[in-house]
Order: structure tokens, then C-alpha cells, then sequence
């Protein structure tokens, strides 16, 4: 085959332009971090990028939704806490007025005590968080006990009640709210209303029935709070789970389209060295022809 | 045999050998012309004597009378500018196929933190948010804000797309059809010329170089095949000469259609038949956007019943890719082509989506208890939504409390339905998609990519094969500088024997004329 100049001079252009291309190509995806820049490079790359992206996006998200849970759950554990504890003292002050030994005047002054225990409790069932009730479900707009003709009872407007769901995770819908059916419902107000209804009796009192009513309501709200706490363990373990999918997807998406550095790297550097060979075998070519050895 | 035969002879010798001197000179002050043939000096020897004749002296044998140039020639081989001419159509088809779909992949811009799926990403998780806060009025207008950015991405994909389709269609315009027609011109023009040249017995080589540089540049834009015939009877007409060149385009693997499209049919001698040429015409649809017809000359080659292989999308070139990129009408009024079909797949989803996201949307309730509206409606006052025209209802961005975020009966802080909207992403029973909005979006990257990598991989594989051909032609064409250095050389040398033997010749006649007879003086 003949040989000219013109075409060795071209061969040698366009390797060194195939081998510039090359450079920055690794140049690019030692820049960016990224094995492809559109999707033609690798498509099924591409593809999975898009799909890991999305399941990033929610995992974080349901991370989020889950810490919203533990607002509502925090929060509510606490209310129910603080209302056993007012239970408690009524229940204690029950056995104290059930002692015969107190006279009606004595009786009173619990009966005092014991008004302003009601109104702690309507008050932690009226707990707002962020503006929201909390013990309504999704009525979160409305109060949960409202006071009608002098008596506490569950607001009507607020019924019925709906559990508050969150997603937690990919069709797990996480109730948040604790269901206040049993909690803080008409049964407890009624109770303690007896138990202040007859404090406020003269002559001999018996007390039996009110501190059973009292206990069963006691009861009812250390169940609920058992439950929730039980809800929150679920809760922690769903957590843990999707702070583990968090990393796993992070990571399958950094492996999917992510550069290996040092792969990248050692690329270039072959790439340079070739580059760089050409360049000084172009020169040995382009330069001498006959007429360099001619006198 | 004469006194001055010698003389004539040496001559000759020193006229020949100048000749190809200048030839090479020629091939020199060429080297760096792009189309360019190396020409080559044939030298062949003059008549020798004597001719046979009834007069003809009786010598031993005939004497040589010297050398002339018979011809000067290209150096050329037509067979690989076929080869040429068919790879560089390939190649120019893939070229311009990539470039289209590199800009559709540029603006698609997927996987990236700010593409549509980025966007539709972030709009699910403003919903998710709405739906663990109903009655946060900021996750409320977040939701209404990130709508409109889903909105507003389609709109732009849609309305980018649409403005590359109309470069496309400039570049059909005004870089093939105007440039094929005006190639067409100078080739006949060209042509012309030959005629007038060949029928004396030149060989027009800078012409045929013209022609054939003219006719490799007509092979990127469409798939040709060239038929040289004879420019006249005259008997002065040399054997070697190319004659004049006839043009048609021809399907992929090099046959003509049927009937034959020809956009230059050269002079027939014979008949007396003028040089024909047939101009290439298209023409778009209403909408200006979409080829509907092209014509060579008065023959209809493509319409909206001839767009299969048996029509000029059969061929292949950059004006056929431009076509199919740039879109056509089809037998059933259908737009067929990439960056259409991308429009409408576009418009599918944003439709598909949008009429889904409503549906779930409407089965709710807002703030006021009242049932949900349209979220996602059309910009102006027509119906069905496209990607063009959709975005999300102003009442809604107005006032965020319209959002139907509640489900029924649950009160109006129920977030339960906002839930529901999130599942529309990945409802794989959306009819008109026939799978999730989510992964119609990623099988459409995953298509456009693949699509972009056959055409990468494809302008890759037919450009080493155009640069094999090229370099197998420039290996016979080409100007070697140091194989014109030798030849300079030799013909200096045969100059300067030539010019010895002159001289010796002279010395003989100065010995025939001065010094013979001179015995006794």
C-alpha cells in the first residue's frame, strides 16, 4: 500500500483526537463523580440511576414520616403518664375519703383536689401539639373533651374517630395517635363525676364502688400507655430497618453510576501516557521527506 | 533518415521530459488540495521510421524517433469512490441520527438532581408530607409550589423539544434541500464543461477532481449511484476519458428504485437528449413542523402513503435521518419520527398522570370539607392535557386549602387521601401507560438511551469503515512529496541526457558542416 504524508499526517490527528476524547471522558468522570453523563453511555445504568434516585427520595422520606410518629408518640406517652399519675392521686384520695373518720367538711376539700385533677386531665386530653390535638385522631382541630351543662364529655363534633396514619414505610401505614376510646372518654369523666358527685353528700358515704370505678379507669389508661409503648417499639424497629434501606440504597446508587477513583484515575494516566507517546512518535513522522536528504 | 532526425529527437525527449516536469510540479503545488488525484505523465513513443510505405527506404529495421506524453492521467480508481460515496452515506445518516438524539438526551437530562424524575420525586415527597401534616398550611402550598414545578418541567421539556425540531427542520430546509440543489447545479455545470473538452481528446483531470468532490459531498446527504457515459461520437474522444456523469439515488444497499430516481441525467449523444436535471422539492404539513411530501424534479418520492423502504426514506443519508428525526405524517395523519414521538409519549404521561393524580384528587376532601377539584389542569381553554399545556389549577396555587387531602367523612385534617395521591406514582394500572408513571418515565430514558447508543455505536462502526475506504483511495490518489522528489529527479535527469544528446547530435552536423572536405587545404 502506498503510504503518503498527508494520510499519516491524518492518522496521526485522528488517534490523537480518539485519544483526547478518551482523556476527557476520564477527566469528566474524575470531575463529576459519575460513570455516565447521559444516558446513552449506559443505558441500564441510567435506568437504575432514575429508580435509586426515587428510592432514595423515599426512604428519606419515610425516615421523616417516621420521626413525625415519634413527635406524636413522644407526646402522647407523656400526656398518658401525667394523667395515670392524676389518677393515681384520685384513687388515693378516694381510699382517704372512703376512711369514715373524715367529716363532710374534710370530704370537701378533697372534693377540691379532685375538681382540679378533672381539670388537669380535661386538659392533658385537650394536649396540643403544634397546634394539634392530639388524643382526636384526625380531628386534630377539635378539642377532645368539652365541658356541656356542667359536665365533661368526648366532643361530638370529633366523632368518629379516625387514627391518624403515616406511611412509614412502602405500605406500612403507622397509626400515630393513641385511639382515646377507653382513655379519655365519657366512662373516666363520669367516674370521677360520681366520685365528686358524692364528696359533696353529707351523712355516711360508701366510697366502694368509686374506687373500683376509679380503678378500672386507672387501669384503662396504663393499658393505654402498655400499647403504645409497645406501638413504639414497633416503631423503633421499623426506624432501624429504614436506616438501614437508607444506606443500602445510597450506596447501590453510589455503586450504580458512582466513578471508582481510582480506576478513573489510572485510566487517565495510561491515557496521558499514550497521548504523550503519540504526540512524539507525530513528531519522528510528519517531519523528514526526501528532500531533507537531498543536497 | 534525415540530418536533423537527431536533433528532432532530443527535442522531443527535452519537450516530454519538461512535460512531466511540470506535471510533478503540478502534483507539488497540489498536495495539500483537498479532492485532489496525482497525475501522472504517460509517455509513449513517437511513430517510429520508416512507415511502411510503396516509398519507404529499405533499412535495417525501424529507428525510434523519441518520446512524447500520450496522456496526462489521474491516478484514480471509481470502484472506491463507490465504496466512498455508499459508506459516507451510512456514516452521515448515523452522524446526524446521533446528533439529534444527543440533544434530545442533553435536555432530558436524566439521571440528574433537576430532570422530570427529579422533579416528580420531590412532588411525592411534598405529598407524603401533607399526609403526615393536613393542616400545615405550608406543607399545603409546598404541595401546590412542587405541582407546578412537575407542571412546568413537562412544559419545557415539551417546548424545548419543539424548538429543536424546528432547527431540525431549517437544517432539512436550508442545509440539505438547498444544498443538494445547488450541488446538483455545479455537477451539471461541470458536466457541461466535460462535454465541450472530451469530444477533442482532453482529459479535463482538474474537472473530474471537481466533479468528484462535488458528487462525495452530495453522498452525505443522500445514498447515490453514478453512471459515466460518453460526452459525444467524435472518433478524437479518448477511451480513458470519464465521460459525463449521470446521478440517482438509490436505496440502502445501492438498487434503484422503481421507476429509477434520477436528479441528473447527462447528455445523450445518440439522441441528442439535453442534460436533465431534477431538483429536489419538500414540503411540510400544516402545522409546518412535519415533512408531507418530497419530489425529485415532477416525481413524487415520499408522501404520506410512500414513507416505507420503497420510498426516499428507504435511502440513506443525513437528509433521510433529519427526516425521520424531524418527523413526517404518516398514512393515518399520524406525526412518525423521533423527536414527535417523544412529544407524544411526553404528552401520554403528563395526560396519563395528570388525569389519574385528578381522579384520586376529586374522591377527596379539601379544608372546607368541600369535594376536591381538578389539581392539574390545561393552561388554556381547550380540553385534554398535554405536556405543552399542563399545569396546576389557580385556585389551587391561590389558596393551597383546596388541596383534597382528607378522605371522607374522616374530617377535614385527614390526610389519608394525600396518601392515596403519593400511590398514583406507582399505580402500575394506569391503562393509558400500561405501567406506573414512574416507570413509563424511566423506560422512556432507557429507550431514548439506547436508541442514542446504537446511533453512537453505529456512527463509530461506519466512520472506521468510511476512513478504511478513504484511506485505501487517498493510497492511490494521494500526492506522495517524496515520490514526486524522485520523479523530479528523474525527469531532471532524463532532461539533461536529452540535452547531451542534442548536443552530441550538434557536434556531429558542426563536424558534417565545418570540418568535412577540408583534405588538402
Amino acid at each position: 500500500m502506498r503510504i503518503t504524508q498527508s494520510m499519516m499526517q491524518d492518522n496521526l490527528l485522528r488517534h490523537l483526537f480518539n485519544s483526547q476524547a478518551q482523556m476527557d471522558k476520564y477527566l469528566t468522570q474524575i470531575t463529576t463523580g459519575k460513570k455516565i453523563r447521559r444516558p446513552s453511555e449506559d443505558p441500564v445504568v441510567a435506568m437504575k440511576g432514575i429508580s435509586y434516585r426515587t428510592e432514595v427520595a423515599e426512604v428519606e422520606q419515610f425516615r421523616r414520616n417516621a420521626s413525625e410518629v415519634w413527635t406524636w408518640m413522644d407526646h402522647s406517652d407523656d400526656v398518658l403518664d401525667k394523667a395515670g399519675k392524676a389518677m393515681q392521686r384520685i384513687e388515693e384520695l378516694a381510699v382517704q375519703a372512703a376512711n369514715d373518720t373524715y367529716t363532710p367538711n374534710e370530704r370537701r376539700s378533697i372534693q377540691e383536689e379532685v375538681k382540679e385533677l378533672r381539670d388537669q386531665l380535661v386538659e392533658l386530653a385537650n394536649t396540643r401539639v403544634n397546634g394539634k390535638y392530639i388524643f382526636n385522631g384526625t380531628h386534630t382541630e377539635k378539642e377532645r373533651i368539652v365541658e356541656v351543662n356542667g359536665e365533661y364529655v368526648v366532643n361530638e363534633l370529633a366523632e368518629p374517630m379516625n387514627d391518624v396514619l403515616i406511611e412509614v414505610s412502602k405500605g406500612i401505614e403507622f397509626p400515630a395517635n393513641v385511639n382515646p376510646d377507653g382513655v379519655f372518654d365519657n366512662e373516666l369523666f363520669e367516674h370521677i363525676q360520681n366520685f365528686i358527685d358524692k364528696l359533696g353528700s353529707d351523712g355516711d358515704v360508701d366510697f366502694n364502688d368509686n374506687i373500683e370505678e376509679l380503678n378500672q379507669s386507672t387501669l384503662n389508661i396504663v393499658n393505654g400507655r402498655a400499647k403504645l409503648g409497645a406501638r413504639m417499639n414497633r416503631l423503633e424497629l421499623v426506624e432501624d430497618r429504614l436506616g438501614h434501606q437508607e444506606v443500602i440504597a445510597q450506596d447501590i446508587m453510589a455503586k450504580n453510576e458512582g466513578v471508582d477513583f481510582e480506576e478513573a484515575v489510572m485510566n487517565l494516566l495510561t491515557q496521558e501516557v499514550v497521548h504523550r507517546a503519540a504526540l512524539a512518535a507525530g513528531t519522528k513522522i510528519i517531519q523528514p521527506s526526501l528532500i531533507d536528504f537531498l543536497r | 533518415m534525415s540530418t536533423f532526425h537527431g536533433l528532432e529527437m532530443a527535442k522531443r525527449a527535452l519537450f516530454a521530459q519538461q512535460g512531466a516536469l511540470y506535471t510533478t510540479g503540478h502534483n507539488i503545488s497540489n498536495v495539500n488540495t483537498s479532492g485532489y488525484s496525482r497525475q501522472r505523465a504517460e509517455f509513449v513513443t513517437t511513430k517510429p521510421y520508416p512507415v511502411p510505405s510503396r516509398v519507404q527506404p529499405h533499412i535495417a529495421g525501424q529507428l525510434g524517433t523519441g518520446v512524447k506524453i500520450g496522456t496526462v492521467e489521474r491516478v484514480r480508481d471509481q470502484f472506491l469512490d463507490a465504496q466512498y460515496r455508499a459508506e459516507t452515506s451510512k456514516y452521515s445518516y448515523w452522524n446526524t441520527m446521533s446528533e439529534a438524539l444527543s440533544r434530545m438526551e442533553e435536555l432530558i437530562n436524566e439521571p440528574s438532581e433537576n430532570g422530570l424524575s427529579r422533579t416528580m420525586d420531590q412532588f411525592w415527597q411534598s405529598l407524603q408530607e401533607l399526609a403526615t401534616n393536613p393542616d400545615n398550611d405550608g406543607a399545603r402550598a409546598v404541595v401546590a409550589e412542587r405541582g407546578l414545578a412537575v407542571a412546568e418541567t413537562f412544559n419545557y421539556l415539551s417546548k424545548s423539544l419543539q424548538a429543536i425540531q424546528g432547527d431540525l427542520k431549517d437544517q432539512i430546509e436550508k442545509g440539505t434541500v438547498e444544498k443538494v440543489n445547488s450541488l446538483l447545479d455545479q455537477i451539471a455545470d461541470v458536466n457541461d464543461q466535460i462535454q465541450k473538452l472530451e469530444p477533442h481528446g482532453y482529459l479535463p483531470n482538474d474537472l473530474y477532481d471537481d466533479r468528484d468532490r462535488l458528487i462525495d459531498e452530495l453522498s452525505e446527504i443522500i445514498n447515490i449511484k453514478v453512471t459515466y457515459s460518453k460526452s459525444s461520437n467524435s472518433p478524437n474522444e479518448l477511451e480513458i476519458a470519464d465521460g459525463l456523469a449521470s446521478i440517482e439515488i438509490v436505496d440502502e444497499s445501492g438498487k434503484s428504485f422503481d421507476p429509477p430516481v434520477k436528479l441528473i441525467e447527462a447528455y445523450d449523444p445518440d439522441n441528442q437528449t439535453d442534460q436533465e436535471v431534477n431538483k429536489l422539492e419538500i414540503d411540510f404539513d400544516d402545522t409546518g413542523t412535519l415533512v408531507s411530501e418530497v419530489r425529485v424534479g415532477s416525481t413524487t418520492v415520499f408522501d404520506d402513503e410512500h414513507n416505507d423502504d420503497m420510498s426516499i426514506l428507504g435511502s440513506i443519508g443525513s437528509f433521510t435521518a433529519l427526516i425521520e428525526a424531524n418527523g413526517y405524517v404518516d398514512e393515518d395523519g399520524n406525526a412518525v419520527g423521533v423527536y414527535p414521538e417523544m412529544l407524544a409519549e411526553l404528552d401520554k404521561l403528563a395526560k396519563e398522570f395528570a388525569e389519574a393524580f385528578n381522579a384520586v384528587h376529586s374522591s377527596g376532601f379539601d379544608m372546607n370539607g368541600d369535594e376536591g377539584k381538578e389539581f392539574f389542569v390545561r393552561k388554556d381553554e381547550f380540553d385534554g392535557i398535554t405536556a405543552e399545556s399542563i399545569t396546576v389549577a389557580s385556585e389551587i396555587l391561590d389558596d393551597p386549602n383546596l388541596i383534597a387531602a382528607a378522605v371522607a367523612n374522616k374530617g377535614s385534617r385527614n390526610g389519608e387521601n394525600a396518601l392515596e395521591l403519593t400511590k398514583v406514582f406507582d399505580n402500575e394500572n394506569i391503562d393509558g401507560l400500561g405501567t406506573s408513571p414512574r416507570k413509563f418515565l424511566t423506560a422512556l430514558v432507557g429507550q431514548l438511551g439506547v436508541d442514542a447508543q446504537r446511533a453512537n455505536r453505529m456512527t463509530g462502526n461506519t466512520g472506521i469503515l468510511r476512513d478504511q475506504v478513504d484511506h485505501s483511495r487517498r493510497s492511490v490518489s494521494a500526492v506522495s512529496l517524496d515520490e514526486e522528489i524522485s520523479n523530479l529527479i528523474k525527469f531532471q535527469h532524463a532532461y539533461n541526457a536529452a540535452a547531451r544528446n542534442m548536443t552530441a547530435v550538434d557536434e556531429l552536423i558542426d563536424r558534417v558542416i565545418n570540418q568535412m572536405g577540408l583534405v588538402g587545404r
